[in-house]
């Protein structure tokens, strides 16, 4: 003990020299602050597209949830600010409160365009990342999403979901009809042009969906936008189809009087087999986990629909929504985790949930804003996109996974519904 | 003396009041006086009635939800309301040699107010109290201001309410990111000088908590026993997500 009280007397600085570590966890992640300059133009045509590309681009940044980007009006640089860190005044843009910022230029060359885009740290004041893109005139969208891509991706490392497809079912002065399209809605394709075509599952190359053209509605598959053939045809009604993520099988509901099972076939809908086995209930709206070896699915056995979990092949069934008395669509994240689902609250307004698959425990995503219906995960999980009455007509959302960031697709108004969302 | 007049009513006999008044007295003086010096000695201390009221208000917990129905958002709490620009216009200090010349109904100085320095010193000390809690901590267990150093657990609140990271960094990578900052303070709290000590490998990471202890600053001046030590040697953040 007298030795120790030497060593401090005797070597004072021993001690102090000693820096005191404080630890620190617990970071508030939030969307990066990105500015997106207005593109600039080198020739009248390149000029004339310039407000479709720059539209775009600035859609997918801002929602795909990674990014804030920050308000046009309120930016303090020159307009005819250069492109190269040498010619930008990063101060102005960090007094904007920007940490990135994204630059572009357009040129035409005959019928292509080129696009030309730059990223810029604007703290360190350096250029991040170039990228070069030619396209036809008419993918003047898709070029602003492979350039929007090649930042999400410089970021995360992940592939962004601007490349993506969706699909859903419209109403249309026939009945229901069936689009595919890019991710933010634009270049749909109408896939069906007569009779009820509803709830839409997009497998590679197509998409299936339940159609009323041969009076009964029964399972058909469009491949490459082509005349849809029938694919399933069982019970009285076969609906809410489901690819596994490996694209190799396909599950379905199949009605026959009160009664509705789960069927599990393959992708091209052979070998039809019942999973599921309750005599006067509902078994419907199946969904893949991401490994195929489960399936989620809506079931009223227990007097109202709720959540149901089970292996794909039918054994080891277990309730997991415990909460509310009336949880239906729900699709299980590409992650694994969570389930999303739609819910009628106690107040009569249908809204989008999430329960973890392991713990059961149920998390809000969507609260006083009309109806939030019919969940889709992006692929990569991180984007659920749904329906919502919020605009007056029912309209299509997407938002992030913890229920952030809810945007309208730049979709003209319709009556859009059970939306699916792939590769 | 016939046995008549033995028997008069009017005859003095010997009585006992008069002992039993005096000891009667006598208890009551000690007893009163016992009374008085107990009060004396326990006597709290002196009421200033100068000092506000501490108003207490009882507010009623809701029911519970019930655990049927489905969850519900807590509502965000509305924003503070902006603060009154204060223009703060200071009168000129007087030179420090200067003699102060008592006014006309000066009062003469009082002798320093023990309770009330006491009183002082534990509402300067409660300040860090006031701190959040961490959102994972024990909602019984002892704050972290009372445990560690108190002054140390200040610097961690006020950077971590400003330890901003972008959603952009791969959450793969999350896992593992780890950097350190140190910094030097002066005895005002001012930053003398903070820099990177151990880089993290992801430049966002690495200026988000450069960030992080550049906006929590200036700090609250550090107490006089840590001042030399945190303009000397500093401290240290580590980071990690």
């Amino acid at each position: 003990m007298s030795r120790l009280a030497f060593v401090v007397l005797a070597f004072p600085s021993f001690a102090l020299a000693q820096q005191k570590v404080i630890e620190i966890s617990g970071a508030n992640f939030r969307p990066m602050p990105l500015a997106v300059a207005a593109p600039m133009t080198q020739d009248d045509a390149a000029k004339k597209v310039a407000a479709e590309f720059d539209s775009a681009l600035v859609y997918d940044f801002s929602a795909c949830g990674l990014f804030q980007v920050l308000e046009r009006k309120g930016y303090l640089a020159d307009a005819k600010e250069g492109v190269t860190a040498g010619s930008i005044a990063f101060n102005r843009w960090s007094d904007v409160g920007a940490e990135a910022l994204v630059k572009t230029q357009l040129s035409t060359e005959g019928d292509t365009i080129r696009a030309d885009l730059r990223l810029f740290a604007v703290g360190a004041g350096r250029e991040e990342l170039k990228v070069s893109e030619v396209a036809p005139a008419k993918n003047l969208r898709r070029l602003a999403h492979k350039l929007a891509n090649a930042v999400y991706r410089f970021y995360t490392r992940e592939t962004g979901p601007f490349e993506t497809r969706i699909a859903w079912s419209r109403k249309s002065q026939q009945g229901r009809d069936v689009y595919v399209a890019d991710w933010d809605g634009k270049n749909a394709q109408r896939i069906t042009s007569d009779s009820v075509n509803v709830l839409p599952a997009l497998l590679p190359g197509g998409v299936a969906f339940t159609s009323y053209r041969q009076k009964k509605p029964f399972l058909f598959v469009s491949r490459g936008g082509g005349e849809p053939t029938l694919l399933l045809a069982k019970g009285a009604m076969v609906t809410g189809a489901a690819f596994s993520h490996d694209g190799k099988r396909l599950a379905v509901s199949v009605s026959e009087g009160e009664n509705a099972e789960i069927f599990v076939a393959n992708a091209d809908g052979s070998d039809a087999k019942k999973v599921t086995d309750t005599k006067f209930f509902l078994n419907t709206s199946p969904t893949w986990s991401p490994d195929g070896k489960k399936l989620a699915f809506v079931s009223n056995r227990a007097g109202n629909p709720q959540i149901y979990v089970m292996g794909a092949d039918g054994l080891g069934v277990k309730r997991l929504t415990f909460q509310g008395n009336y949880n239906t669509t729900p699709a299980w994240s590409p992650r694994g985790d969570v389930i999303a689902f739609t819910a009628r609250d106690e107040r009569n307004a249908f809204d989008l949930f999430t329960v973890n698959v392991d713990s059961g425990k149920i998390v809000r995503l969507t609260q006083d804003a009309a109806n939030n219906e019919e969940p889709a995960f992006s692929p990569s999980g991180r984007l659920i996109l749904f329906t919502s009455t919020r605009t007056g007509a029912r309209q299509l959302h997407v938002m992030t996974v913890d229920g952030n960031n809810q945007l309208a697709l730049p979709v003209d108004k319709g009556d859009y519904a059970t939306p699916d969302w792939a590769e | 003396m016939s046995a008549q007049a033995a028997h008069s009513l009017l005859r003095p006999r010997p009585s006992g009041l008069g002992p039993f008044l005096v000891l009667s007295i006598a208890g009551h003086v000690l007893l009163t006086a016992g009374a008085l010096g107990l009060s004396w000695a326990f006597a709290g201390p002196p009421i200033d009635l100068e000092q506000k009221p501490i108003k207490a208000s009882l507010v009623r917990l809701g029911k519970p939800r019930d655990e049927k129905l489905l969850p519900r958002k807590e509502p965000e709490p509305p924003p503070a309301p902006p603060k009154p620009a204060e223009v703060a216009v200071q009168a000129p200090a007087p030179p420090s040699s200067a003699v102060k010349i008592p006014s006309k109904d000066a009062k003469p100085e009082k002798a320093p107010d023990l309770k009330k320095s006491l009183f002082d010193a534990f509402s300067k000390a409660s300040k860090p109290a006031e701190l959040e809690g961490a959102a994972d901590g024990d909602p019984l267990g002892d704050s972290a201001v009372q445990e560690g150093e108190r002054y140390h657990g200040l610097l961690q609140a006020v950077v971590k309410r400003n330890y901003d990271v972008s959603d952009t960094i791969p959450e793969a990578e999350r896992r593992t990111l780890r950097a350190q900052v140190s910094m030097r303070i002066d005895a005002h709290g001012e930053v003398l000088d903070v820099r990177l000590a151990k880089a993290s490998g992801n430049d966002l990471f690495d200026a988000a908590v450069l960030a992080a202890v550049k906006k929590a600053s200036p700090f609250a001046p550090p107490p006089p026993h840590l001042a030399d030590e945190l303009k000397r040697d500093g401290v240290s953040f580590v980071f990690t997500p």
